[in-house]
């Protein structure tokens, strides 16, 4: 397993060529100042342990507050109790603190931090705050684009508190966590550009991991996802989730993503 | 005494109208994809000084052409460049002027700023001129670390304010 993602990563450092809107982790990079996202996440996870899907619809907003600034709100809705319920919410923040840019090239880096509330049941030892748990998250990224080439990593540590005063989280688990991420992004089409009108295509390759901090419990997912932006304005993704690793408790590991984003630009000052 | 005071105003609106940037030619850095450039794009295009913009997305450059009788300084354009997320790699403006004096480390004090040009042989500008604005922020990081070892010549290179810029002219 192991060959097969160094054999990955290597062939697409080889062969890259790409953007940095990646689909399940944030770039460094920010939106623009004053424009506003508006972004809907689905995700259809097949349950492991029962049949059926866990079906997850994230509505979010995002802000660029200034050129170092962005925030975003979401709100979690599922269909854990059979019929699709709010479940919870988040505020989310990033700066970026560091630029170097160059001609079709940059290095940055950012600090997020995310507050999330959610009520639902505790059902795994995964943590995860989009979406499953009340909790926090804090992290630092770094992305690097040179020419058409995106690669980003993250690292993160993530705290799970109880989801409500019915759903505690469980004593025998481990409440806090720490996460990385793995991203690489290749252009697809155009290979030269003629107009924003243009319709983009991009390919993606994420990994994202996450460790259990008491008990040294961990997984690892790939996924590979497509994107296609339209107009340079509106973004389409779709993504396949699947667990290459885990040791851990998770009931739906697997499945797929599809978001969706359109960016309005210059609403506030 | 009224001959004086009507050439003094024939003087200030002369030296209003040769500030004027007519034409802005910008290479943004930091950045491939066309979505990131559609951000600068629309910054531009949200300015009420801007008469058009056309962009080459390939090269990331930005033409923007300009409606007569605006003030905007080199300082509008990096401004909008920032916000939107990315840099100016390098920064190119057409002025009229009109009879001016260049030459090295010669000052040229406009409404909007005050221009000093460098790397300029001794000559009479006269009608559209191209200059390259070179301060940081109008160059690439990279660029801007050489300059600032072959500028030390120039006093004014190393204050680094909104509104003195270095002017080479092409």
């Amino acid at each position: 397993m192991k060959q097969f993602l160094v054999f990955v990563i290597m062939a697409l450092s080889i062969n890259v060529s790409a953007q940095e809107l990646f689909v399940v982790t944030e770039p460094a990079s920010n939106m623009p100042t004053g424009s506003i996202g508006l972004r809907l996440g689905q995700s259809l996870m097949k349950e492991k342990f029962k049949p059926g899907n866990n079906y997850h619809i994230m509505p979010e907003i995002m802000w660029g507050a200034n050129k170092n600034l962005m925030l975003h709100a979401a709100a979690f809705i599922s269909n854990r109790n059979k019929n699709l319920v709010t479940e919870g919410g988040s505020i989310y923040a990033k700066y970026r603190f560091l630029s170097k840019d160059d001609l079709h090239q940059h290095f940055r880096m950012a600090a997020f931090g995310r507050v999330s509330l959610n009520n639902s049941d505790i059902h795994q030892e995964e943590i995860n705050t989009m979406g499953h748990n009340s909790g926090f998250e804090t992290g630092i990224v770094a992305t690097q684009l040179i020419n058409k080439v995106a690669i980003s990593a993250s690292s993160s540590f993530e705290k799970a508190t109880n989801n409500s005063k019915t759903y505690k989280f469980p004593a025998s688990q481990s409440n806090s966590a720490t996460n990385y991420t793995l991203s690489f992004g290749r252009l697809m089409y155009p290979n030269k550009y003629k107009s924003y009108k243009q319709t983009n295509i991009n390919l993606m390759l994420e990994f994202m991991g996450q460790t259990l901090n008491r008990n040294g419990k961990s997984f690892l997912d790939i996924v590979p996802s497509l994107q296609v932006i339209i107009n340079s304005q509106a973004r389409i993704d779709v993504a396949y989730v699947k667990e290459i690793y885990s040791n851990m408790l998770r009931t739906a590991p697997n499945g797929l993503y599809l978001k969706l984003e359109y960016s309005f630009f210059n609403v506030t000052k | 005494m009224k001959n004086i005071i009507t050439l003094i105003i024939i003087g200030l609106f002369t030296i209003e109208a040769n500030a004027q940037i007519s034409k802005a030619e910008l290479v943004a850095t930091g950045l491939t994809c066309s979505m990131c450039s559609n951000a600068i794009n629309k910054q531009f295009k949200a300015m009420p000084e801007v008469e058009n913009v056309t962009t080459d997305l390939n090269s990331n450059t930005f033409t923007i052409n300009l409606k007569k009788g605006n003030l905007l300084s080199p300082k509008s354009f990096k401004d909008k460049v920032e916000k939107a997320g990315f840099f100016i790699g390098s920064l190119v403006l057409t002025m009229p002027f009109d009879n001016i004096k260049a030459g090295d480390n010669v000052q040229y004090n406009a409404k909007e700023a005050a221009y000093v040009f460098v790397d300029t042989k001794t000559q009479t500008l006269k009608g559209e001129v191209k200059v390259q604005v070179l301060d940081k922020g109008f160059v690439t990081q990279k660029e801007f670390k050489k300059l600032q070892k072959t500028f030390s010549k120039y006093p004014s290179y190393a204050v680094n304010n909104d509104k003195n810029f270095h002017l080479k002219t092409l």
